[in-house]
Protein backbone atom coordinates (compact mmCIF):
# COMPACT_ATOMS: atom_id res chain seq x y z
CA UNK A 1 0.00 0.00 0.00
CA UNK A 2 1.30 3.28 -0.94
CA UNK A 3 0.64 6.58 1.00
CA UNK A 4 -1.29 9.24 -0.82
CA UNK A 5 0.98 12.01 -1.76
CA UNK A 6 -1.15 14.25 -3.94
CA UNK A 7 -2.52 17.61 -2.94
CA UNK A 8 -5.99 16.24 -2.35
CA UNK A 9 -4.81 13.51 -0.06
CA UNK A 10 -6.25 13.26 3.48
CA UNK A 11 -3.98 14.78 6.25
CA UNK A 12 -2.10 17.00 3.86
CA UNK A 13 -1.16 20.49 5.22
CA UNK A 14 -3.10 23.27 3.59
CA UNK A 15 -1.08 25.64 1.51
CA UNK A 16 0.48 28.56 3.42
CA UNK A 17 -1.15 31.95 2.92
CA UNK A 18 0.90 34.58 1.27
CA UNK A 19 2.87 37.07 3.33
CA UNK A 20 0.52 39.84 2.23
CA UNK A 21 -2.51 37.97 3.53
CA UNK A 22 -0.69 37.12 6.75
CA UNK A 23 0.24 40.75 7.42
CA UNK A 24 -3.25 41.94 6.60
CA UNK A 25 -4.68 39.43 9.06
CA UNK A 26 -2.15 40.47 11.70
CA UNK A 27 -3.03 44.16 11.31
CA UNK A 28 -6.74 43.32 11.59
CA UNK A 29 -6.14 41.27 14.74
CA UNK A 30 -4.09 44.04 16.34
CA UNK A 31 -6.83 46.55 15.56
CA UNK A 32 -9.45 44.21 16.97
CA UNK A 33 -7.58 43.59 20.21
CA UNK A 34 -6.51 47.17 20.72
CA UNK A 35 -8.54 48.97 23.36
CA UNK A 36 -8.26 52.31 25.04
CA UNK A 37 -5.84 52.32 27.93
CA UNK A 38 -7.67 51.84 31.19
CA UNK A 39 -7.81 54.77 33.58
CA UNK A 40 -6.56 52.84 36.55
CA UNK A 41 -5.50 55.92 38.47
CA UNK A 42 -6.51 59.58 38.37
CA UNK A 43 -3.69 61.95 37.61
CA UNK A 44 -4.24 64.59 40.27
CA UNK A 45 -0.71 65.94 40.37
CA UNK A 46 -1.70 69.16 38.62
CA UNK A 47 -4.59 69.75 40.99
CA UNK A 48 -2.37 68.99 43.94
CA UNK A 49 0.15 71.55 42.72
CA UNK A 50 -2.53 74.21 42.53
CA UNK A 51 -3.99 73.40 45.91
CA UNK A 52 -0.63 73.37 47.64
CA UNK A 53 0.22 76.76 46.14
CA UNK A 54 -3.16 78.19 47.23
CA UNK A 55 -2.66 76.79 50.73
CA UNK A 56 0.83 78.25 51.08
CA UNK A 57 -0.39 81.58 49.71
CA UNK A 58 -3.34 81.72 52.12
CA UNK A 59 -1.25 80.78 55.12
CA UNK A 60 1.33 83.42 54.24
CA UNK A 61 -1.34 86.11 53.75
CA UNK A 62 -3.04 85.16 56.98
CA UNK A 63 0.21 85.21 58.91
CA UNK A 64 1.27 88.61 57.62
CA UNK A 65 -2.06 90.37 57.88
CA UNK A 66 -3.41 91.94 61.02
CA UNK A 67 -6.33 89.59 60.71
CA UNK A 68 -4.15 87.38 62.83
CA UNK A 69 -5.10 89.44 65.87
CA UNK A 70 -5.67 86.86 68.55
CA UNK A 71 -9.18 86.97 69.93
CA UNK A 72 -9.45 85.88 73.52
CA UNK A 73 -11.30 86.87 76.65
CA UNK A 74 -8.44 89.23 77.41
CA UNK A 75 -8.61 90.97 74.04
CA UNK A 76 -11.72 91.31 71.91
CA UNK A 77 -11.75 93.91 69.17
CA UNK A 78 -14.68 96.30 68.87
CA UNK A 79 -17.01 95.97 65.89
CA UNK A 80 -17.41 98.65 63.26
CA UNK A 81 -19.31 99.06 60.00
CA UNK A 82 -16.23 100.54 58.30
CA UNK A 83 -15.08 98.60 55.23
CA UNK A 84 -11.53 99.87 54.76
CA UNK A 85 -8.61 97.49 54.51
CA UNK A 86 -6.63 97.17 57.75
CA UNK A 87 -3.44 99.20 57.77
CA UNK A 88 -0.29 97.07 57.86
CA UNK A 89 2.54 99.52 58.45
CA UNK A 90 3.24 100.88 61.89
CA UNK A 91 4.23 100.11 65.44
CA UNK A 92 1.78 97.74 67.07
CA UNK A 93 0.38 98.89 70.42
CA UNK A 94 -1.93 96.39 72.12
CA UNK A 95 -4.22 97.30 75.02
CA UNK A 96 -5.78 94.20 76.51
CA UNK A 97 -7.81 93.96 79.70
CA UNK A 98 -4.72 93.24 81.77
CA UNK A 99 -1.69 94.67 80.01
CA UNK A 100 -0.23 97.03 77.43
CA UNK A 101 2.19 95.72 74.82
CA UNK A 102 4.39 97.45 72.28
CA UNK A 103 5.05 94.97 69.48
CA UNK A 104 5.35 91.68 71.35
CA UNK A 105 6.86 93.15 74.50
CA UNK A 106 4.80 93.74 77.59
CA UNK A 107 5.38 97.21 79.02
CA UNK A 108 2.77 97.53 81.72
CA UNK A 109 0.28 95.50 83.76
CA UNK A 110 -3.10 97.13 84.16
CA UNK A 111 -5.27 97.26 87.28
CA UNK A 112 -8.99 96.43 87.23
CA UNK A 113 -11.43 98.27 84.99
CA UNK A 114 -13.01 100.30 87.82
CA UNK A 115 -9.68 101.84 88.71
CA UNK A 116 -8.79 102.44 85.04
CA UNK A 117 -12.13 104.10 84.33
CA UNK A 118 -11.59 106.65 87.09
CA UNK A 119 -7.97 107.68 86.86
CA UNK A 120 -6.40 105.53 84.16
CA UNK A 121 -3.06 103.89 84.83
CA UNK A 122 -1.58 104.01 88.35
CA UNK A 123 -0.19 107.43 89.29
CA UNK A 124 3.25 105.93 89.91
CA UNK A 125 3.53 105.15 86.20
CA UNK A 126 2.60 108.70 85.19
CA UNK A 127 5.04 111.51 84.57
CA UNK A 128 3.28 114.18 86.64
CA UNK A 129 0.86 112.52 89.02
CA UNK A 130 -2.59 110.98 88.69
CA UNK A 131 -4.02 113.67 86.38
CA UNK A 132 -1.21 113.46 83.86
CA UNK A 133 -1.84 111.52 80.66
CA UNK A 134 1.73 110.45 79.90
CA UNK A 135 2.47 106.81 80.81
CA UNK A 136 6.23 106.64 81.46
CA UNK A 137 6.91 102.89 80.80
CA UNK A 138 4.91 103.09 77.58
CA UNK A 139 6.73 106.28 76.58
CA UNK A 140 10.11 104.59 77.11
CA UNK A 141 9.11 101.57 75.03
CA UNK A 142 7.75 103.83 72.30
CA UNK A 143 10.96 105.86 72.19
CA UNK A 144 12.93 102.76 71.33
CA UNK A 145 10.25 101.62 68.85
CA UNK A 146 10.34 105.09 67.29
CA UNK A 147 14.11 104.84 66.72
CA UNK A 148 13.67 101.58 64.87
CA UNK A 149 10.70 102.94 62.95
CA UNK A 150 12.66 106.01 61.82
CA UNK A 151 15.27 103.72 60.26
CA UNK A 152 12.56 101.58 58.67
CA UNK A 153 10.75 104.61 57.26
CA UNK A 154 13.99 106.06 55.88
CA UNK A 155 14.76 102.74 54.22
CA UNK A 156 11.30 102.67 52.69
CA UNK A 157 11.55 106.26 51.50
CA UNK A 158 8.76 107.47 53.82
CA UNK A 159 8.71 110.68 55.82
CA UNK A 160 10.62 109.90 59.05
CA UNK A 161 9.41 113.00 60.92
CA UNK A 162 6.49 111.12 62.46
CA UNK A 163 5.57 107.47 62.87
CA UNK A 164 2.31 105.59 62.63
CA UNK A 165 0.86 103.27 65.22
CA UNK A 166 -1.64 100.46 64.95
CA UNK A 167 -3.79 100.34 68.07
CA UNK A 168 -5.29 96.98 68.95
CA UNK A 169 -7.51 97.66 71.93
CA UNK A 170 -10.05 95.56 73.78
CA UNK A 171 -13.63 96.71 73.23
CA UNK A 172 -14.11 97.36 76.94
CA UNK A 173 -11.06 99.62 77.23
CA UNK A 174 -12.17 102.75 79.10
CA UNK A 175 -11.89 106.10 77.27
CA UNK A 176 -9.50 107.41 79.91
CA UNK A 177 -6.94 104.66 79.28
CA UNK A 178 -7.33 105.00 75.51
CA UNK A 179 -6.67 108.73 75.69
CA UNK A 180 -3.64 108.17 77.92
CA UNK A 181 -2.17 105.72 75.42
CA UNK A 182 -2.93 108.01 72.46
CA UNK A 183 -1.50 111.01 74.30
CA UNK A 184 1.70 109.09 75.13
CA UNK A 185 1.96 108.07 71.48
CA UNK A 186 1.55 111.70 70.44
CA UNK A 187 4.31 112.77 72.82
CA UNK A 188 6.56 110.05 71.37
CA UNK A 189 6.34 111.48 67.83
CA UNK A 190 3.61 109.18 66.59
CA UNK A 191 1.32 111.37 64.50
CA UNK A 192 -1.17 108.94 63.02
CA UNK A 193 -3.07 106.07 64.58
CA UNK A 194 -4.99 103.19 63.09
CA UNK A 195 -7.60 101.78 65.42
CA UNK A 196 -8.14 98.11 64.63
CA UNK A 197 -11.73 96.91 64.54
CA UNK A 198 -13.62 93.88 63.33
CA UNK A 199 -15.97 94.46 60.44
CA UNK A 200 -19.61 94.10 61.31
CA UNK A 201 -22.87 94.76 59.48
CA UNK A 202 -24.59 96.28 62.48
CA UNK A 203 -23.77 99.65 64.04
CA UNK A 204 -22.52 99.27 67.57
CA UNK A 205 -21.58 95.63 67.11
CA UNK B 1 -5.31 30.45 0.58
CA UNK B 2 -6.11 30.43 4.24
CA UNK B 3 -3.78 30.90 7.16
CA UNK B 4 -2.08 27.94 8.70
CA UNK B 5 -2.42 27.07 12.38
CA UNK B 6 1.06 28.32 13.05
CA UNK B 7 0.29 31.61 11.34
CA UNK B 8 -2.93 31.98 13.31
CA UNK B 9 -1.08 31.29 16.56
CA UNK B 10 1.57 33.84 15.71
CA UNK B 11 -1.07 36.44 14.83
CA UNK B 12 -2.87 35.78 18.12
CA UNK B 13 0.36 36.18 20.04
CA UNK B 14 1.49 39.33 18.31
CA UNK B 15 -1.88 41.07 18.38
CA UNK B 16 -2.20 40.98 22.21
CA UNK B 17 -1.83 44.47 23.75
CA UNK B 18 1.47 44.94 25.43
CA UNK B 19 1.30 44.92 29.24
CA UNK B 20 2.85 47.96 30.90
CA UNK B 21 5.69 47.29 33.24
CA UNK B 22 5.21 48.53 36.85
CA UNK B 23 7.62 51.38 36.15
CA UNK B 24 5.48 52.64 33.30
CA UNK B 25 2.18 52.33 35.11
CA UNK B 26 2.85 55.12 37.61
CA UNK B 27 0.48 56.06 40.42
CA UNK B 28 1.98 53.73 42.93
CA UNK B 29 2.35 56.66 45.39
CA UNK B 30 -0.82 56.82 47.43
CA UNK B 31 -1.42 60.49 47.86
CA UNK B 32 -5.08 60.26 48.84
CA UNK B 33 -4.46 60.76 52.61
CA UNK B 34 -2.22 63.72 51.83
CA UNK B 35 -4.93 65.15 49.60
CA UNK B 36 -7.48 64.74 52.40
CA UNK B 37 -5.30 66.70 54.78
CA UNK B 38 -4.61 69.46 52.26
CA UNK B 39 -8.30 69.85 51.43
CA UNK B 40 -9.22 70.00 55.12
CA UNK B 41 -6.59 72.62 55.88
CA UNK B 42 -7.66 74.63 52.85
CA UNK B 43 -11.31 74.67 53.94
CA UNK B 44 -10.34 75.52 57.52
CA UNK B 45 -8.11 78.42 56.42
CA UNK B 46 -10.77 79.79 54.08
CA UNK B 47 -13.44 79.58 56.79
CA UNK B 48 -11.20 81.30 59.35
CA UNK B 49 -10.27 84.12 56.98
CA UNK B 50 -13.92 84.75 56.14
CA UNK B 51 -14.88 85.12 59.80
CA UNK B 52 -12.28 87.63 60.97
CA UNK B 53 -12.29 90.50 58.57
CA UNK B 54 -10.58 93.42 60.24
CA UNK B 55 -10.45 97.07 59.32
CA UNK B 56 -8.74 100.14 60.71
CA UNK B 57 -10.03 103.62 61.52
CA UNK B 58 -7.58 106.47 61.23
CA UNK B 59 -7.27 109.17 63.82
CA UNK B 60 -4.76 111.68 65.18
CA UNK B 61 -3.35 112.51 68.62
CA UNK B 62 -5.97 113.76 71.07
CA UNK B 63 -6.28 117.44 71.88
CA UNK B 64 -6.49 118.51 75.49
CA UNK B 65 -7.97 121.66 77.00
CA UNK B 66 -9.58 122.50 73.68
CA UNK B 67 -6.24 122.98 71.99
CA UNK B 68 -4.33 120.56 69.86
CA UNK B 69 -2.69 119.74 66.60
CA UNK B 70 -5.81 120.19 64.48
CA UNK B 71 -5.87 121.80 61.11
CA UNK B 72 -6.93 125.41 61.02
CA UNK B 73 -10.66 125.71 61.30
CA UNK B 74 -12.37 128.57 59.47
CA UNK B 75 -14.60 130.94 61.39
CA UNK B 76 -17.76 129.63 59.79
CA UNK B 77 -17.01 126.01 60.66
CA UNK B 78 -19.55 123.82 62.43
CA UNK B 79 -16.84 122.47 64.73
CA UNK B 80 -19.05 119.65 66.00
CA UNK B 81 -18.15 117.95 69.26
CA UNK B 82 -20.00 114.92 70.59
CA UNK B 83 -19.87 114.33 74.34
CA UNK B 84 -20.63 110.74 75.28
CA UNK B 85 -22.21 110.95 78.71
CA UNK B 86 -24.09 108.45 80.82
CA UNK B 87 -27.52 109.65 79.62
CA UNK B 88 -26.79 109.86 75.90
CA UNK B 89 -24.98 112.15 73.47
CA UNK B 90 -24.58 115.82 74.15
CA UNK B 91 -23.67 117.80 71.04
CA UNK B 92 -21.92 121.12 70.81
CA UNK B 93 -21.46 123.08 67.61
CA UNK B 94 -20.29 126.57 66.67
CA UNK B 95 -23.64 128.07 67.72
CA UNK B 96 -23.56 126.47 71.15
CA UNK B 97 -24.99 123.42 72.83
CA UNK B 98 -27.59 121.57 70.73
CA UNK B 99 -30.98 121.31 72.47
CA UNK B 100 -32.72 117.99 73.03
CA UNK B 101 -34.35 116.69 69.86
CA UNK B 102 -31.57 118.28 67.81
CA UNK B 103 -33.64 121.44 67.31
CA UNK B 104 -31.81 124.74 67.84
CA UNK B 105 -29.57 125.52 70.75
CA UNK B 106 -30.23 125.02 74.40
CA UNK B 107 -29.13 123.04 77.40
CA UNK B 108 -29.71 119.32 77.82
CA UNK B 109 -28.82 116.05 76.14
CA UNK B 110 -29.33 116.35 72.37
CA UNK B 111 -29.67 112.62 71.75
CA UNK B 112 -30.76 110.83 74.94
CA UNK B 113 -30.48 107.10 75.45
CA UNK B 114 -33.37 104.90 74.41
CA UNK B 115 -33.88 102.65 77.38
CA UNK B 116 -30.39 101.56 78.33
CA UNK B 117 -28.81 101.84 74.90
CA UNK B 118 -27.33 104.73 73.01
CA UNK B 119 -29.37 105.94 70.03
CA UNK B 120 -26.83 105.88 67.17
CA UNK B 121 -29.41 106.29 64.38
CA UNK B 122 -30.71 109.55 65.86
CA UNK B 123 -27.13 110.76 66.33
CA UNK B 124 -26.49 110.17 62.63
CA UNK B 125 -29.67 112.04 61.75
CA UNK B 126 -28.73 114.93 64.04
CA UNK B 127 -25.20 115.16 62.59
CA UNK B 128 -26.65 115.14 59.06
CA UNK B 129 -29.13 117.88 59.97
CA UNK B 130 -26.39 120.05 61.53
CA UNK B 131 -24.10 119.57 58.55
CA UNK B 132 -26.91 120.43 56.15
CA UNK B 133 -27.96 123.51 58.11
CA UNK B 134 -25.58 125.73 56.17
CA UNK B 135 -23.86 125.33 52.79
CA UNK B 136 -20.63 126.48 54.46
CA UNK B 137 -20.48 123.21 56.39
CA UNK B 138 -20.74 121.03 53.29
CA UNK B 139 -16.99 120.48 52.96
CA UNK B 140 -16.36 120.04 56.67
CA UNK B 141 -15.39 116.49 57.53
CA UNK B 142 -13.83 116.92 60.95
CA UNK B 143 -15.61 116.28 64.21
CA UNK B 144 -14.52 115.62 67.78
CA UNK B 145 -15.46 113.07 70.35
CA UNK B 146 -15.04 113.32 74.06
CA UNK B 147 -16.42 110.92 76.61
CA UNK B 148 -16.72 110.06 80.24
CA UNK B 149 -13.56 108.34 81.48
CA UNK B 150 -15.41 105.05 81.87
CA UNK B 151 -16.93 104.96 78.37
CA UNK B 152 -15.90 101.76 76.65
CA UNK B 153 -14.01 101.61 73.36
CA UNK B 154 -16.89 99.86 71.57
CA UNK B 155 -19.20 102.83 72.21
CA UNK B 156 -16.57 105.24 70.90
CA UNK B 157 -16.13 103.22 67.71
CA UNK B 158 -19.92 103.07 67.27
CA UNK B 159 -20.14 106.88 67.64
CA UNK B 160 -17.37 107.26 65.05
CA UNK B 161 -19.37 104.99 62.74
CA UNK B 162 -22.56 106.98 63.37
CA UNK B 163 -20.84 110.27 62.58
CA UNK B 164 -18.97 108.97 59.52
CA UNK B 165 -21.85 108.50 57.11
CA UNK B 166 -25.60 108.26 56.85
CA UNK B 167 -27.32 104.94 56.26
CA UNK B 168 -27.72 106.02 52.62
CA UNK B 169 -23.94 106.30 52.34
CA UNK B 170 -23.57 110.10 52.35
CA UNK B 171 -20.32 111.03 54.05
CA UNK B 172 -20.75 113.30 57.07
CA UNK B 173 -17.63 113.46 59.24
CA UNK B 174 -14.96 110.93 58.29
CA UNK B 175 -12.16 112.64 60.19
CA UNK B 176 -12.89 112.05 63.86
CA UNK B 177 -10.49 113.14 66.57
CA UNK B 178 -10.56 112.78 70.31
CA UNK B 179 -10.69 115.54 72.86
CA UNK B 180 -9.91 115.38 76.53
CA UNK B 181 -11.80 117.51 78.97
CA UNK B 182 -9.74 118.23 82.04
Amino acid sequence: MSQPTGPGAAGATPPRASVVTYKAELRKAIRRNAHDPEVNFLNITAMLDIMTIILVFLLKTLGESSAAVPQSDDLRLPASVIKTQPHQEGVLVTISKTQILVGDDKVLSLPGRESLAQAGVDARHKRGGPNDLFIVPLGNALMSARKTDVAVRRAKGLDPSSSEAIIIADKNTPYRLLIEVLFTLGQSEFGKYHLMVIQSKKLGG
Amino acid sequence: MSLTTAQRGKIRRLSQPRELSPDEEGGELNIVPFLDIVVNILIFVLATVAVTFTASIETAPPASKGAGVRAEIPQEALNLTVFIVNDGFSLKAAGGNIAPGCQGTGSGIAVPKVGATYDYATLTGCAARLKGSSPEFADENQAYITANPGTDFQTIIAVMDALRATSAGDVLFDNINFKVSR
